[in-house]
């Protein structure tokens, strides 16, 4: 914000004029006086607001000490703690906790349209870390990475710390002025008035959407999402005739067919779904494995049939890529194949006839127990008829319901036609955009910006001044999620509370606040913004049980009775114009619509499948890449109607052959220090009409490269079979045999625990792992692991402690694909501790290999040694220490590590202390569960579990116990005490002889 | 008689006594600093000067700077360090080994050897304590007393590793001094200014030449001599067990100890030959340091390098032999890999070209002789490499493969050790006899003695 420093830089030159005129003991007078002098106090309180209004209640001391902190530290939000209004720690905070000790509250977070209930956790009143809730039905407990990445969200340096206007700071106040002139100059009916915001998953912004219109008849209110729902929203439509949503119930479901719809990862509620998922797998192999075989579940089986590789087709045990133009057909071959005889006609999918039946048989075998699923990408025809797929196939009600959805749900892409027509029409006098931006994240067709700069009066509230903000002639700054108070519906529709858990670090006011200005006063305090929502609701006590429990009891709403109609028979057309390339644009799978491209975790953290980081890349297929002779990183210049991009490819196994996928998110041009001028803006070649494909692309290739940066350069397992796998029929015929302790000529160096009894260890489960990095984004936010940049990880310098390991088996074109996390395996003849020449890695009686950074030298034997290359070097100085932002958010439990050492998983031993404290103080022993470390807490499946190997009761001794049990390189007889169950797939014996 | 045959004189012609120590004191007092000495001088402290810089940036940055990343945190480092100080092996050896050996002819060469010792294995120890990531700490590795009462670690070879350079340097160090003495003290007799009287008197240690010093002069040298040529084992050994001790396919062998060895004993005597053919021409040696000598450097360049290929041919036997998977990818790996090239530079060095010593004539010819003693540093440098980066950058699990990337400053840091090791050398070369004025004394007199 160079005007607002400029206009510091007035003001300290007008102080030192006026300071340095005085001479001798006049000098300390003059401040005094300066603050009293009218001139200078307007001065100051249009540059400094903050300090200007405490300037008269202050004496001279006070005031140097404010002025220097707001300039030095540009409002650094580190000494504010809690807010002032009472917020409630989550319920099962234990009573009279020391203030040395961190608190949790639960609040809701929405993070790439999923909503999910969190724990956040807090020391001294700043936030460090979020958890999971337990009990939010989106969570469970568990994480996604955007939602661990929200704490650095708050502390970003990069946000927007006051108003601006017109390219120069403002405040509150002069905005306040703004709103009452235009309430009077729209009074009555508000012709010309726009509000342009999110997908409305709030009840009280539904509530206040309402007032507004009430007050503003005239008045249109847009809701644009760059990753919308318009497909499912208009299938519904079609089959329903309401706007329906659906429920679903993975638990209940054996057989999945998904079209294109990544359940585990991208989808709304897709932490829920990867547990349901995982869970119902797990009780499957509990069944079999335990007395009663008959009490199994049947064994479950996905098919997963899509244009670009997702989590979910990762996972799958069949999975087929398609080209997206073909997959209605293969919905309406499917369709035909169980039964629905209207369905059948029109150009075929291409898809083998037998798999279509084979899926078909087992589907029918599986009524009531199956489940199909459309993507959002599909078009609204295939959501009508998988709606009616999974009547026909009795799953309502079983494995899905549906309900009827609180708030008013609109199209989102013709919500925003319908505002660019208005724009273009010279029909918006007043634009008010309530965080988000549209000056970036709409498709480059409508040409938004160019349209925003002709509305009269814009206004845009933000965290970032982006480039809608730098557009706008007011940008507002918002508050960040933890510091406001709101509500959110999750996706199964029930309610939760969010409460601040810091007061404001900047200047900044949520968007019910700021409607509230537009609308009223604007002076009601935010908490009672929400509450007027509950009220009727939730009582007193209601109110204060919601706010602890983090969910609001019986808010989800029922299911409805509906059946699908079989009218619609639409025509799903192939067609296919001019090259028969299509292109998909997809949300990146980290940085979203470029909302989070200035997170710095996010942007490091490898997206899941490619591994790449600080780029997008242009997704094509192995065997198209062979035809244009294209390698990682050479840049192909992509034509499509009229509009043209260039972007680095990257060779993706699994895509379909003809399909390049888009990421989004990249390519922001005004973002902050991190997210900026970082690959390609997807956005240019994106249709409002078809957001999500467009067909007909034409490639050059350009002679240019770019080094793209993936933390995985080789992807086949080479014969080392690091991630063991089998079929399911082949494990329950022949569980494997656990390896014998293997003999060794010396005595065992280790004891197998402490004088507690406790030894440490740790087992992950691969058939649960679904390779999301919720692991590895909770762990970098737990041990304040720094971000090194693009430049760094392409040295293969990244510093994650636990990594997921992608690897692909059989077939570039359909490849079978495996995840593995890989923490440090705290082996007990660990080969980096007899190499350290100082002893800075050591052995604990507990079986925790430790790693003394005050001694460590830094000659890296160690990292040469470890087998499973765990370990961390800090090449150069990574951790930021001149950022006060960045110190708030670290962990103060966790030291922060300076170049020249190295580093690696530990356990999360800090939460081993502070169980161990616990345990101690009341005299007991350390309990089975009381320690999660942090993957293990984010973890959506629970693959991972640790505890006490030494107790055999405890649940990692259980996990070890299994037949699937191995250890990693088990050969190099290093005993790992981190071990992994091996992966199932339950393929299809229909098709036995496919991959 | 030929002048390569192994009973040519060691000298030529008949320079006697007298005439010898004044041609070679001469060449430090008097002989003015010719052309090509200052010419050498410049490029050597334009490189020590980038050495100095890169060490500067080094340690305000971080070792960062270089290439190494994950999972490849070794490489120019310690490749130049293990180069070094197996360079350093060849003075060693024709001092102590030659002279406990009762082999004169020697005596022209063992000077400048030991300088050469002197100077390379302090230029490579600079790299192990250039390569930690906090470098003011290396002194941790030292078993001081200290307040924590912390000792290091004693079963990392890394530990003795410097427990071995230390000693290797200070007895190189001593056994250099000791050698000089006696010359020191003739250029004290000889030199005509007070400054340089001053300078080589405080030098020689108060020797007068009486019975009793060269007695004790020669029991002495005897005795550091006999201490040094078990040092040189050792040290090349423990610069092995750096590797060995680690469980990586590639390095954990126990081949290494005498592999390196030989590889030094190739290196250094490659270093002896290069550094003898321009010396002899530019101080007008050739009678002093003869066809013989070089002649005899080239037989044992030869049989070093044999021993060298065998030690390439055993370790790629080996991992076959052995079938372990790790093992056989490894060799596979090294032949055919991204990094294969460095391994055929190897062999083309230190294999083929070498097999051109076995010719009479290509030993006689200085031309051809210091082509391939260069050639073979170069080899012997990408050999260290090869062995380091092929190891690491594949290891057990194909997640974590990698590559390297080398950057300005590893090529700096190497161009720049150069530069400090001729810096050095050029200065021993106008500031001390390069050759053992009373030794090659000794050889004078013995032939007068003889006929």
């Amino acid at each position: 914000m160079p005007s607002l420093s400029a206009d510091q830089a007035e003001i300290m030159a007008a102080l030192r004029t006026r300071v340095g005129n005085a001479r001798g003991p006049r000098y300390w007078r003059a401040l005094d006086e300066l603050i009293d002098e009218p001139a200078f106090r307007r001065h100051l309180h249009d540059a400094l607001p903050q300090v200007s209004q405490l300037a008269p209640a202050l004496d001279r001391r006070a005031f140097l000490k404010l002025l220097g902190a707001s300039l030095a530290l540009a409002g650094l939000g580190a000494c504010s703690g809690p807010p002032p209004e009472r917020i409630l720690p989550w319920i099962q905070q234990p009573e009279g906790v020391p203030d040395s000790l961190p608190q949790f509250y639960a609040t809701t977070l929405c993070a790439g349209g999923n909503v999910a209930g969190v724990l956040v956790e807090t020391h001294q009143g700043r936030p460090t870390k979020i958890e999971g809730n337990p009990a939010h039905p989106a969570s469970l407990g568990g994480t996604d990475p955007l939602l661990q990445a929200a704490v650095l969200e708050l502390w970003d340096p990069d946000r927007s710390q006051s108003p601006v206007h017109q390219g120069v700071a403002s405040t509150w106040d002069a905005f306040a002025t703004e709103a009452a002139a235009l309430q009077r100059r729209f009074e009555p009916d508000g012709r010309g008035l726009h509000v342009l915001s999110g997908t409305i998953r709030s009840p009280t912004l539904a509530r206040q959407r309402r007032e507004f219109l009430a007050r503003f008849p005239g008045a249109a209110w847009h809701q644009y999402e760059a990753v919308d729902e318009d497909n499912a929203l208009a299938g519904a439509m079609l089959a329903f005739g309401r706007p329906l949503q659906m429920r679903l119930r993975l638990d209940q479901a054996a057989v999945i067919v998904s079209l294109g719809a990544d359940f585990l990862y991208e989808m709304p509620g897709h932490l829920r779904h990867a547990r349901d998922y995982a869970d119902r797998r797990k009780r499957v192999l509990e069944g079999f494995t335990g007395r009663d075989p008959s009490s199994a579940p049947t064994p479950g089986r996905l098919y997963a049939i899509e244009a670009t590789p997702s989590l979910t087709s990762a996972n799958a045990d069949h999975s087929w890529p398609l080209a997206e133009s073909a997959l209605p057909a293969f919905a309406r071959e499917l369709a035909a194949a169980l039964g629905i005889a209207d369905a059948a006609g029109g150009p075929a999918s291409g898809m083998p006839e037998r798999r279509v039946q084979a899926i078909a048989a087992d589907l029918r075998a599986n009524r009531g127990q199956s489940l199909l699923l459309a993507g959002p990408s599909l078009p609204a025809e295939v959501h009508a008829l998988v709606h009616r797929l999974n009547a026909a196939l009795g799953n309502v009600g079983r494995t899905l319901d549906y309900f009827e959805p609180a708030e008013p749900r609109e199209a989102s892409a013709a919500s925003l036609q319908a505002l660019t027509a208005a724009m273009s029409g010279g029909m918006v006098e007043a634009l008010v955009i309530l965080d988000g931006n549209p000056a970036y994240a709409t498709p480059g067709e409508l040409g938004f910006p160019e349209l925003l700069a002709k509305v009269p009066l814009s206004v845009h509230l933000g965290l970032h001044r982006d480039e809608t903000g730098v557009a706008c002639h007011w940008h507002l700054p918002a508050t960040h999620a933890l510091e406001s108070w709101s509500d959110l519906r999750a996706f199964d529709g029930s309610a939760s509370l969010v409460q601040p858990v810091i007061s404001p670090l900047y200047d900044g006011r949520s968007m019910h606040q700021l409607l509230d200005l537009l609308t009223g006063s604007g002076g009601a305090p935010p908490i009672d913004l929400v509450r007027v929502t509950w009220d009727g609701v939730l009582d007193e006590a209601g109110w204060q049980q919601s706010l602890r429990q983090g969910v609001i009891g019986g808010s989800a709403p029922h299911a409805v009775g509906a059946t699908a109609s079989a009218a619609p028979s639409v025509e799903l057309s192939h067609e296919t114009q001019g090259s028969d390339i299509e292109l998909l644009f997809r949300p990146d799978p980290h940085i979203r619509d470029g909302h989070y491209a200035n997170n710095g975790w996010l942007q490091e953290l490898p997206k899941p499948l490619s591994h790449l980081t600080w780029s997008n890349a242009a997704l094509v297929s192995p065997r198209l890449a062979a035809e244009l002779a294209l390698g990682n990183g050479d840049v192909i210049r992509i034509a499509a109607n009229g509009r043209e991009l260039e972007a680095p490819v990257w060779i993706m196994p699994g895509q379909a052959e003809r399909s390049i996928t888009l990421p989004m998110g990249y390519g922001r041009l005004v973002a902050g220090h991190v997210g900026e001028k970082l690959g390609f803006d997807a956005n240019a070649l994106r249709h409002a009409a078809s957001p999500w494909r467009i067909e007909g692309a034409r490639l050059t290739k350009t002679d240019r490269h770019v080094a793209l940066a993936s933390t995985q350069q080789h992807h086949r397992m080479e014969g080392r079979d690091p991630v063991h796998r089998m079929t399911l029929a082949a494990f329950l015929a022949n569980p494997p045999a656990k390896t014998p302790e293997r003999r060794s000529l010396y005595p065992p160096r280790l004891q197998k625990s402490g004088a507690e009894g406790y030894a440490w260890g740790m087992s992950i489960d691969l058939d649960a792992c679904i390779g999301c990095n919720a692991c590895t984004a909770a762990c970098q936010a737990e041990n304040n692991i720094p971000v090194v940049g693009a430049e760094e990880v392409r040295r293969g310098r990244e510093m994650h402690w636990i990594r997921v390991d992608r690897y692909y088996e059989g077939r570039p074109e359909a490849p079978a694909t495996w995840h593995q996390p890989v923490p440090c395996m705290h082996c007990e003849h660990a080969p980096c501790e007899v190499v350290c020449p100082v002893g800075a890695t050591v052995h604990d009686s507990e079986g925790l290999n430790l790693q003394v950074y005050n001694r460590c030298v830094g000659t890296r034997f160690c990292s040469n040694n470890c087998p499973y290359k765990v370990r961390r070097f800090n090449f150069l100085q990574y951790a930021d220490l001149d950022t006060p932002q960045l110190e708030a958010q670290r962990n103060p439990d966790v030291s922060v590590r300076n170049r020249g050492v190295m580093e690696k998983c530990t356990y999360c031993i800090q939460r081993i202390r502070v169980a161990r404290i616990g345990a101690d103080r009341e005299g007991r022993r350390i309990e089975d569960g009381e320690i999660a470390t942090a993957c293990e807490a984010a973890c959506p499946t629970r693959a991972i579990t640790f505890g006490n190997v030494a107790d055999p009761d405890s649940a990692v001794s259980r996990e070890k116990a299994s037949p699937r049990s191995y250890a990693l390189l088990e050969e190099l007889n290093t005993r790992p005490r981190t071990t992994y169950l091996a992966a199932l797939r339950n393929p299809n014996p229909a098709l036995e002889d496919e991959s | 008689m030929n002048a390569t045959s192994p009973r040519a004189p060691v000298i030529h012609g008949d320079p006697g006594i007298g005439g010898l120590t004044a041609r070679l004191s001469d060449l430090v007092l008097e002989r003015p600093p010719g052309r090509g000495w200052l010419i050498a001088m410049v490029v050597a402290l334009a490189l020590a000067g980038l050495l100095a810089a890169s060490i500067a940036w080094l340690l305000y940055r971080g070792v960062g700077i270089w290439g190494i990343d994950m999972p490849v945190v070794w490489a120019f480092a310690i490749a130049n360090y293990v180069w070094w100080i197996a360079i350093g092996m060849g003075g060693t050896f024709i001092s102590a080994a030659l002279l406990l050996a009762r082999q004169p002819w020697r005596n022209a060469l063992n000077r400048y050897a030991e300088a050469m010792t002197v100077f390379a294995v302090a230029v490579s120890s600079l790299f192990p304590i250039l390569h930690l990531g906090r470098p003011w700490f290396f002194y941790w590795l030292a078993p001081y007393p200290n307040r924590m009462a912390l000792w290091p670690q004693w079963r990392s070879s890394l530990l003795w590793d410097f427990f071995a350079i230390l000693a290797y340097l200070i007895a190189s160090i001593l056994y250099f001094y000791i050698g000089l003495i006696p010359d020191l003290a003739t250029l004290r007799d000889r030199s005509r200014t007070r400054g340089k009287q001053v300078f080589f008197g405080l030098l020689a240690l108060g020797w007068s030449g009486e019975a009793r010093d060269w007695r004790r002069h020669e029991t002495l040298s005897l005795l550091l001599a006999g201490l040094a040529v078990p040092l040189v084992f050792s040290v090349h050994s423990m610069v092995a067990l750096d590797f060995s001790e680690a469980l990586l396919p590639g390095w954990h062998s126990t081949i290494f100890p005498p592999f390196f060895v030989a590889g030094a004993l190739f290196s250094g005597f490659a270093m002896v030959l290069v550094l003898a053919i321009p010396l002899r021409r530019l101080f007008g040696l050739t009678d002093l340091i003869t066809a013989r000598h070089l002649d005899n450097l080239g037989r044992m360049v030869l049989a070093a390098g044999l021993f060298v290929g065998y030690s390439y041919a055993v370790e790629i036997f080996t991992a076959f032999y052995g079938g372990d998977r790790y093992e056989i990818a490894l060799a596979m790996n090294r032949l055919t890999g991204h990094f294969a090239w460095t391994f055929w530079i190897a062999i083309a060095c230190n294999v083929v070209a070498i097999q051109a010593l076995w010719f009479r004539a290509v030993r006689a010819n200085p031309a051809a002789l210091f082509a391939i003693g260069l050639t073979v540093l170069v080899g012997m440098w990408f050999e260290r490499f090869m062995l380091i980066v092929t190891t690491l950058y594949r290891d057990f699990l194909p997640s974590s493969w990698g590559t390297f990337r080398p950057t300005f400053w590893d090529y700096a840091t190497l161009a720049g050790s150069i530069g400090l090791f001729a810096l050095l050398f050029l200065v021993f070369v106008r500031v001390l006899p390069v050759l053992p004025m009373f030794e090659m004394r000794k050889l004078v007199q013995h032939r007068e003695a003889r006929p």
